[in-house]
């Protein structure tokens, strides 16, 4: 599996995003951030496909809501592993 | 029972509302913002859809700036308190109600200058008066939409624009308009908008809100527990985390999510003509009955459906009890938290009778309570 996790400080963040992107089509999984990825304690993540990075971005912009990390996900449970993306250089593995 | 407490709180409610409340108590109590699982998820979903329906109804551009309250005074205390510091200066109108009245006298101990801009003999505050009250240090104009006492409305979009063209924050007391007149934030020109959930919005007691523009940051009123930045000591500074803490009321924000959308679905414009009709009906007929004073704007002028009157010297409060006695009416009787107000036009003495009609108020309620105040004063 490979997908992407978005962490943001609120919940509140996400929720408003879900909802903005299921209006346009895209549906998004909201989860609690894992620890290893929490470095200020609780707070939330999208995780989404890659194709599905673009209109998250672009809705993050729209409603001023700034990412705390963008990561790739792959591996389950035991094996999970994420790594950072840079979007200006990296291309999240389909 | 017919119901003219509508000013207070307003009954009945859609049948979603309760249908809401107790989906929320008996299937859905997740706690947004603590958990993850499915419960607590969906609930953060309706506290989102609960924001963006109040950012519709009032033209908000961001739901995220509307931080949710247990009621419109603890709404006004936040901006309020939030807003102003020592040396600052307030302004506020001489029909405030007490939960502005009350914090801004509460703040002159601590050195806040608070000046008041007298209402007319309709209670209604004058522009230029507002603007000859103005100073250096004018941090904050604190001004209600509509009287709770006699339904004045003041010209809120205009002094609103005052206060932008000088750089002063504008509070708004939405508590006898949020859903019951139309708002829109932006063209009212109005930074903070303190408003009540269970009045004109219809949705359960124990709900409220503050839309916070973003022009303007708020201190907050208490600090805690936000499901978010977790070992950070310090309070988060995104909205509406900064401004709430704690756990929301969450069956009532599922009320008032219904309540919102049912006036979404209707129109408040269209609710408030139909109101606007009984309410002119009312002020008519009871000036026309010899030993009626009706207080506030006169028939034909724009008002909240708010009417407060006296019968000659009775006492406000035993024609309450007679008008529910003899035909089951609900209303007001005496000083509705709001003794500036009384004192501007003149009952701080008496208080008074307030009715005060609900979009579920019929003609023939208006007819009946036209009755029993006839006899009344016929006997008085």
């Amino acid at each position: 599996m490979a997908g992407c996790l978005v962490v943001f400080a609120s919940l509140n963040q996400v929720a408003l995003l879900k909802r903005a992107l299921y209006r346009e089509g895209v549906y998004v999984e909201m989860l609690r951030t894992p620890r290893c990825l929490s470095s200020t304690g609780c707070s939330f993540a999208v995780r989404c496909q890659p194709a599905d990075m673009a209109p998250l971005l672009q809705t993050c912009r729209k409603w001023k809501i700034e990412p705390g990390g963008i990561f790739e996900e792959t591996g389950e449970l035991v094996s999970l592993q994420y790594r950072p993306l840079d979007l200006d250089k990296d291309e999240p593995a389909r | 029972m017919i119901y003219l407490d509508n000013a207070a709180t307003s009954w009945p409610k859609p049948p979603a509302v309760a249908r809401a409340v107790r989906n929320m108590l008996a299937r859905a109590a997740g706690n947004p913002g603590r958990t993850s699982h499915h419960l607590a998820m969906d609930a953060s979903i309706m506290v989102q859809e609960c924001r963006e329906n109040l950012a519709q109804l009032f033209g908000i551009a961001n739901p995220l700036r509307i931080c949710f309250t247990a009621n419109a005074t603890e709404a006004l205390n936040l901006a309020i308190k939030g807003v102003l510091s020592p040396g600052d200066h307030v302004l506020c109108s001489s029909m405030e109600h007490n939960s502005v009245w009350r914090p801004l006298t509460k703040l002159q101990e601590s050195g806040v200058e608070l000046s008041i801009a007298e209402a007319d003999a309709c209670g209604v505050v004058d522009v230029a008066s507002v603007e000859r009250l103005l100073r250096y240090n004018t941090k904050l104009i604190a001004m209600l939409h509509a009287s709770n006492v006699n339904g004045a409305i003041q010209p809120i979009a205009e002094i609103g624009r005052l206060a932008r063209e000088r750089g002063i924050t504008m509070l708004v007391d939405a508590a006898q308009t949020a859903g019951a007149l139309p708002i829109d934030v932006e063209a009212m020109h109005i930074d903070l908008l303190a408003f009540p959930g269970h009045k004109g919005l219809l949705g359960p007691q124990g709900t409220g809100g503050l839309y916070v523009s973003e022009k303007v940051d708020l201190r907050p009123l208490k600090e805690g527990g936000t499901g978010s930045d977790s070992n950070d000591p310090h309070q988060p500074l995104y909205y509406p985390d900064h401004l709430e803490s704690g756990t929301l009321n969450l069956p009532g924000i599922a009320g008032l999510n219904e309540s919102v959308r049912y006036l979404l679905r209707r129109g408040v414009a269209k609710l408030a003509r139909r109101k606007a009709v009984l309410t002119q009906h009312l002020i008519t007929r009871l000036a026309k009955i010899d030993g009626v004073t009706v207080y506030g704007p006169a028939a034909g002028l724009p008002r909240a459906a708010v009417v407060s009157f006296n019968i000659r010297e009775l006492d406000p409060v035993l024609v309450a009890t007679e008008l529910e006695r003899r035909a089951d009416i609900a209303c007001r009787a005496g000083w509705h938290c709001a003794g500036l107000a009384h004192r501007t036009q003149g009952t701080q003495v008496t208080g008074t009778v307030r009715f005060s009609p609900g979009p579920f108020t019929r003609m023939s309620d208006i007819e009946t309570a036209l009755g029993v105040v006839t006899e009344l004063a016929h006997h008085a």
